[in-house]
């Protein structure tokens, strides 16, 4: 049986040079939405993306550090002070700050950023465990972010940088990855940054619990061992308010919604028109189908079917598009832009509901429709 | 005559009552709004066609044969009289049971209307949505087949209208307004554009759709060629019955 969507989809596909147009119409709109959804995910992702790394169950911060991009330090006191709380297994400080590194290719000094941590006890997931314990314990070797923004020109490892004066070894690459403040990272050992900076304090203190322990109680625990200069987060805790933050300290979630939605209009109009000349080319067929008696709300469904079928091909074709605008974005900005089931997800929604509206608004076209015009 | 017989097609259809006359027409008058004034097109109509009837409305052009053909095909909004179109009376007529009466006429307009998307077979399928008993695919082209034999048609069954001379596009639109057997054939000039073989094969089809069917058609025409076929001729003229003609040879 040919149903209404049958029909509507055997309309369109009659002309495929047409239809394919249309897709690509849509496939705009889409792309422009995976773009601007892409960048604000990306720069959320990006700034929170200390939390993202955490090895760890709670991360203990100044309380004054309401934002990962603040660097409020704490005593290292405090880390002591819980060692002996049952349930605590591994605490380990991360201090942060920056450093000129002078590009080897335009001897150009640029800042970067330092972290670092014992050797031998890796509180981030950056790379292979093993691996960066080796390097760290090896004197004045540190190891160079490979996704760092490429302005400080080809680090090559076995070779030596200069880092405010002083020469490292490059002992090998980490996954950190920048974000909107900072271009690039260096990871050296908690000891080559004292003798740095000899009264530097940790940023961060990343806690693991033992086995079995309740993440609940024992930060509770916690938080009643110490005064309240500092704050006990988990890693997701910590994540949520970043993004939070973000969100509410800079206009990017306006500025990138207006992105959105103008590709949400771009969209509906493309759609909209497309609709529209299919409609008003079968005029006097949809006036015969009404002479015949079939229902206004079988019309309506026509277009519908048309107006779904539209968004699902120009999704699929956006999708395709996305991904090489995706991995330019990603080679370009270094920032985590990457397609994912939720983004995806929502584009489509997005897509399918602009077209939805559109074919609704086409479809009082269609009622006009006057089968007394026919005789 | 009133035939005390209540003929239920099963569905969802109120049961049509059989009266002897397919469509009654009384007292229809009918005038298009020109600007600020009215302009009257039809005026004071009788006409009653009874089942089993071929009527041929004729006359000059203007004279109001499509717009009574439009009112009575529940095309147009009644404006004054009555029609009754198997028993049903349209003044007042819901949009539900219009799409109803709408379903039990075969409308055959000058143009074909047909979709270019769509095949000969896919085209008289669509049409089948709308009967009271949905034919299987296996029936639905036994149907097909048949009707388009009757129209020397059968060897287009998967064409597409681009496919189709006018004449044949013709012939596709005839079958789509027949395969659900109409009560009642509504046509305006439906040999235009076909050559005497053509034309002459439509008519027996409609005749014989008739006779087997008990249904009747209202046709306008201009073409002589076909009033022989026809039970009454009727000629109007400036929106009135002038008269009407019997018994053609
Ligand atoms: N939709 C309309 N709006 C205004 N005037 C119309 C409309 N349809 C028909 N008319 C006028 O009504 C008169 C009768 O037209 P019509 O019923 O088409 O006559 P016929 O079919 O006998 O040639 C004509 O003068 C025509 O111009
Ligand atoms: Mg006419």
């Amino acid at each position: 049986m040919m149903t209404s969507p049958g029909l509507g989809i055997r309309l369109l596909a009659f002309n495929p040079a047409r239809l394919l147009a249309a897709f690509a119409g849509i496939a705009v709109a889409v792309v422009i939405m995976f773009v601007e959804l892409g960048l604000l995910v990306g720069v959320l992702d990006s700034q929170a993306i200390m939390a993202d790394l955490v090895r760890g169950d709670l991360v203990m911060m100044s309380r004054g550090r309401t934002n990962l991009h603040k660097f409020n330090d704490f005593d290292r006191i405090r880390l002591s002070q819980i060692a002996g709380l049952s349930g605590v297994g591994e605490i380990i400080p991360i201090y942060q700050g920056t450093a000129g590194l002078e590009s080897p290719e335009d001897e150009v000094i640029r800042r970067i950023m330092v972290v670092s941590f014992p050797a031998g006890h890796t509180p981030l997931a950056i790379g292979d465990e093993d691996e960066i314990a080796r390097q760290l314990a090896t004197p004045r070797t540190i190891l160079y972010d490979r996704r760092s923004r490429p302005i400080f020109g080809n680090i090559v490892v076995g070779e030596d940088v200069e880092l405010d004066g002083a020469l490292y070894r490059v002992g090998g690459f980490v996954d950190i990855g920048p974000d909107i403040v900072n271009d690039g990272a260096v990871v050296m050992s908690e000891g080559a940054w004292l003798m740095r900076r000899p009264n530097a304090r940790p940023i961060m203190g990343v806690i693991r619990l033992l086995a079995g322990a309740d993440v609940a109680q024992v930060r509770e625990r916690i938080v009643a061992a110490l005064p309240d200069d500092v704050s006990v987060l988990t890693p997701v805790e910590v994540r949520d308010r970043e993004v939070a933050f973000t969100l509410s300290s800079a206009p990017i979630g306006v500025l990138f919604g207006i992105g959105m939605l103008a590709g949400l209009i771009i969209g509906a109009i493309t759609c909209y028109q497309i609709l529209f000349n299919e409609i008003v080319d079968r005029m006097k067929q949809y006036a015969m189908l009404k002479a015949m008696g079939f229902s206004d709300a079988f019309l309506r469904r026509v277009i519908l079917a048309q107006a779904v079928l539209l968004s699902c091909g120009g999704f699929v074709l956006g999708l395709g598009l996305a991904y090489s605008v995706y991995a330019y974005i990603a080679k370009e900005t270094a920032l985590a832009v990457q397609l994912s089931l939720t983004s995806g997800g929502i584009i489509f929604a997005l897509a399918a509901g602009m077209s939805i509206a559109a074919g609704l608004l086409a479809v009082r076209r269609v009622r006009i429709a006057d089968p007394a015009e026919l005789y | 005559m009133t035939v005390a017989l209540a003929m239920h097609d099963g569905l969802d259809r109120p049961p049509v009552k059989a009266t002897g006359t397919a469509v009654r027409i009384a007292g229809v008058s009918h005038s298009f709004d020109k600007g600020d004034h009215k302009k009257p097109v039809l005026s004071h109509v009788d006409l009653t066609l009874k089942h089993g009837e071929l009527v041929i409305l004729t006359g000059p052009s203007g004279a109001g044969k499509t717009t009574l053909l439009t009112l009575v095909g529940t095309l147009r909004k009644l404006q004054a009289g009555s029609i009754e179109v198997l028993g049903t009376e349209l003044l007042g007529l819901s949009a539900r049971r219009q799409r109803q009466i709408r379903r039990r006429i075969g409308f055959i307009f000058q143009d074909h209307n047909l979709f270019d998307a769509l095949t000969v077979f896919q085209t008289l399928k669509l049409a089948s949505e709308l009967a009271d008993r949905r034919p299987g695919r296996s029936e639905m082209l036994d149907r097909a087949v048949e009707i388009l034999s009757a129209l020397g048609m059968e060897e287009y069954l998967h064409r597409r209208p681009g496919q189709l001379s006018t004449g044949q596009k013709q012939r596709v639109a005839i079958a789509r307004a027949l395969i659900n057997q109409p009560k009642l054939i509504l046509a305006d000039e439906p040999t235009a554009s076909l050559d005497l073989k053509a034309s002459n094969a439509v008519i027996d089809l409609i005749k014989q759709r008739i006779k087997g069917q008990q249904a009747s058609a209202l046709m306008v025409t201009h073409d002589h060629r076909i009033f022989s076929v026809a039970d009454r001729v009727v000629h109007m003229i400036d929106g009135q019955i002038a008269g009407q003609s019997f018994g053609f040879p």
